[in-house]
């Protein structure tokens, strides 16, 4: 437990996305307790502004955005980590395994990952969503976890490569123990900051990548997500006839989101690269150095008053 | 040079051939009957003389699987991808080569201008670390990179299109204006052009800002920044030709990485705009399930991101001597 609060100490990013993420979590959780209204029925006219009735104003249909947007929000993020939770259970097993093996495996999933890693994801996704037809949030998750692994799996087998030739992994080798009891309990362990944070990267993806693709239509047009949301929008030209909450309020709900993830991965990034950290120190650090300074050409400015003085009393040119 | 460059060169066909293999695959693999699926998909829109050559593009005639893919291979390479439903009987090739040019503009263009401009910001905000740009300026970019693409698209269009009506909120180029090589064409086509690569710019600077940051941070570390400053030369020689060469190393690498998420947001900003691109198009098809367009443009894609995959490489190769040896 004291190591959970020294990772959040003095990391302002780890801090600030952890709870942004967190309340996100919590809305979707508690939805049906917080939201005003049903979110899929029309309780006004459309495209009522924000009110003290309806706090983010109505849809096109009449539906209030809030409740909405925090119904599409439990979709959302449900496809969000289900589809990072697969890309990083994939990148892990083919990361370590190439680490670990070697040779000619190693070389075979270096391939298969660098070909994913160089193919355009987008555009593969859009081809094999039409061909499937609609496809609901659950085939979503599952294709942007597919092909969302490729990066992760390369960052973590550079790391357990490096851990690989560390020499408590070569005594437990000597010893004789099981080559899976070496991953698990001795190689592991010093991954899992790695691991959060490609799980972080992996469900960031994802729910851009699920917005862009109910956004462009190939989603369940039945179930309301954030992309949905901003499929509706953009259909209703709700930014040009003036409407600007239906079109905003999911794209802010998917930049705060996304933002704490990154945030997030910020806050990972300086936990193994300290260097990145902390402006506090390095404000008190300018401040000292700044002070260090001053004394210096102070001290240099009064001993070249005192040279020219004493070379005027002298009658010697001053220096 | 030739070893690494050949083996790269062989990378990329590798991976050509991988979706090659995968257009040829997803139609097979789909439960029943694929082109019942697609008639029933497409309403009534498919002719039964179009199911027939559709057929035929597809290899599904007479034949082993070996023997389909193959001919499917060399038609392919024939550059023969089969004519579109939509706009039967023009061929894919046709269509393609209409919208290919604008995406290569808007993607390439974008690109260029967000790398130089990340860069040199990066260099000054690792400079000015912790100072005003950095703290406040730079995470404020990063915010608004993070915002879905739709949304800033939307936001830009409305705003400076519409709102303020600086630029013309779509197509290529004014269509009364001809096509050629004329300087008004040339100045319709930057017009229309503005406000698709203000937005993919605006997306995109903060990830290249923080990018050469952290680089330029974890540069300045080294002891031949601090030979350097001890030598006695100026700060502006030490940060340029000593920390920015070194860090913009990882940048390059990143590019390569990051030219598919270019391809994918471009496809939503020609969208939004109604550019003529490849974008457009595919999307266009998937409305109207036009699969040998669909397939068409897919492969084009993956062309154009590997193409740029190995000029990526390339650049790496003449920045960083140690790989010559």
């Amino acid at each position: 437990m004291k190591n959970l609060l020294s990772f959040f100490k003095g990391n302002t990013p780890a801090t600030v996305g952890t709870i942004i993420v967190l309340v996100f979590v919590l809305l979707s959780v508690f939805a049906p307790w917080i939201t005003p209204y049903d979110a899929n029925k029309r309780v006004a006219r459309g495209h009522q502004p924000p009110s003290a009735e309806y706090i983010l104003g109505t849809t096109r249909s009449g539906k209030d955005v809030l409740s909405q947007v925090i119904y599409a929000g439990r979709i959302s993020l449900l496809v969000g980590f289900g589809a990072g939770l697969l890309a990083t259970i994939i990148a892990v097993l083919v990361g370590i395994t190439s680490a670990y093996a070697g040779g000619k495996v190693d070389a075979f999933l270096m391939f298969v990952t660098n070909v994913f890693l160089v193919m355009p994801g987008l555009p593969m996704i859009i081809v094999l969503a039409a061909f499937l037809g609609q496809v609901g949030p659950l085939s979503i998750a599952l294709i942007l976890g597919l092909f969302g692994w490729a990066g992760g799996a390369r960052v973590l087998r550079a790391q357990a490569l490096s851990i690989r030739e560390k020499e408590f992994v070569t005594a437990a080798e000597v010893i004789g123990e099981s080559k899976w009891r070496i991953v698990i309990v001795e190689m592991l362990p010093n991954m899992v900051s790695l691991i959060v944070g490609t799980f972080a990267g992996a469900a960031l993806g994802a729910v851009m990548g699920q917005a862009a693709l109910e956004f462009i239509g190939l989603g369940d047009p039945t179930v309301i997500s954030w992309g949905t949301m901003l499929q509706w929008a953009q259909h209703s030209s709700a930014l040009i006839v003036g409407a600007w909450w239906e079109a905003i309020v999911p794209g802010v709900a998917i930049a705060l989101f996304a933002g704490g993830l990154t945030l997030f991965n910020m806050g990972m990034d300086q936990v193994s690269n300290p260097q990145l950290k902390g402006s506090k120190n390095l404000k008190r650090w300018k401040k000292l150095n700044d002070e260090l300074q001053a004394q210096r050409k102070a001290k240099l400015a009064a001993s070249k008053a005192s040279i020219s003085k004493k070379s005027a009393q002298d009658g010697v040119m001053p220096v | 040079m030739g070893r690494f460059l050949g083996s790269r060169l062989l990378f990329y066909i590798a991976a050509f051939m991988v979706a090659v293999t995968f257009n040829f695959v997803l139609p097979r693999m789909m439960p029943g009957d694929p082109f019942e699926i697609m008639f029933a998909a497409a309403q009534g829109k498919i002719q039964p003389e179009q199911m027939a050559v559709l057929k035929e593009q597809f290899g599904f005639v007479a034949g082993p699987w070996h023997v389909q893919f193959w001919d499917y291979v060399k038609g392919i390479f024939s550059g023969d991808l089969g004519p579109s439903l939509t706009y039967y009987p023009t061929p894919v090739t046709e269509i393609i080569a209409g919208a290919l040019p604008w995406t290569v503009f808007l993607a390439g263009t974008s690109t260029l201008i967000c790398l130089i401009i990340g860069i040199l910001l990066g260099i000054f905000s690792a400079y000015n670390r912790g100072g005003k740009f950095d703290s406040i300026v730079a995470p404020a970019l990063a915010f608004i990179g993070a915002f879905p693409q739709m949304v800033s698209a939307m936001l830009i269009l409305f705003g400076l299109g519409v709102f303020l009506n600086w630029f013309p909120v779509g197509y290529g180029y004014n269509p009364d204006i001809d096509a050629g090589w004329t300087l008004a064409f040339f100045g319709s086509v930057a017009y229309h052009a503005a406000l698709p690569l203000i937005t993919m710019v605006i997306c995109g600077i903060g990830g290249w800002l923080f990018l050469m940051r952290n680089s330029m941070i974890n540069t300045l570390g080294e002891d031949y920044i601090t030979m350097g400053k001890a030598k006695g030369l100026s700060t502006r020689r030490v940060m340029v030709n000593y920390a920015a060469r070194n860090a913009a190393l990882p940048v390059v690498t990143a590019v390569a990485m990051a030219l598919s998420f270019v391809v994918a947001g471009a496809l939503i900003i020609e969208l939004i705009y109604n550019y003529p691109g490849l974008g457009n198009e595919m999307l266009g098809a998937v409305a109207s399930r036009d699969y040998p367009l669909l397939q068409g443009l897919l492969l084009i894609i993956v062309v154009c991101v590997l193409t740029a995959n190995f000029l990526a490489d390339l650049a790496y190769f003449w920045l960083d001597p140690r790989l010559r040896k």
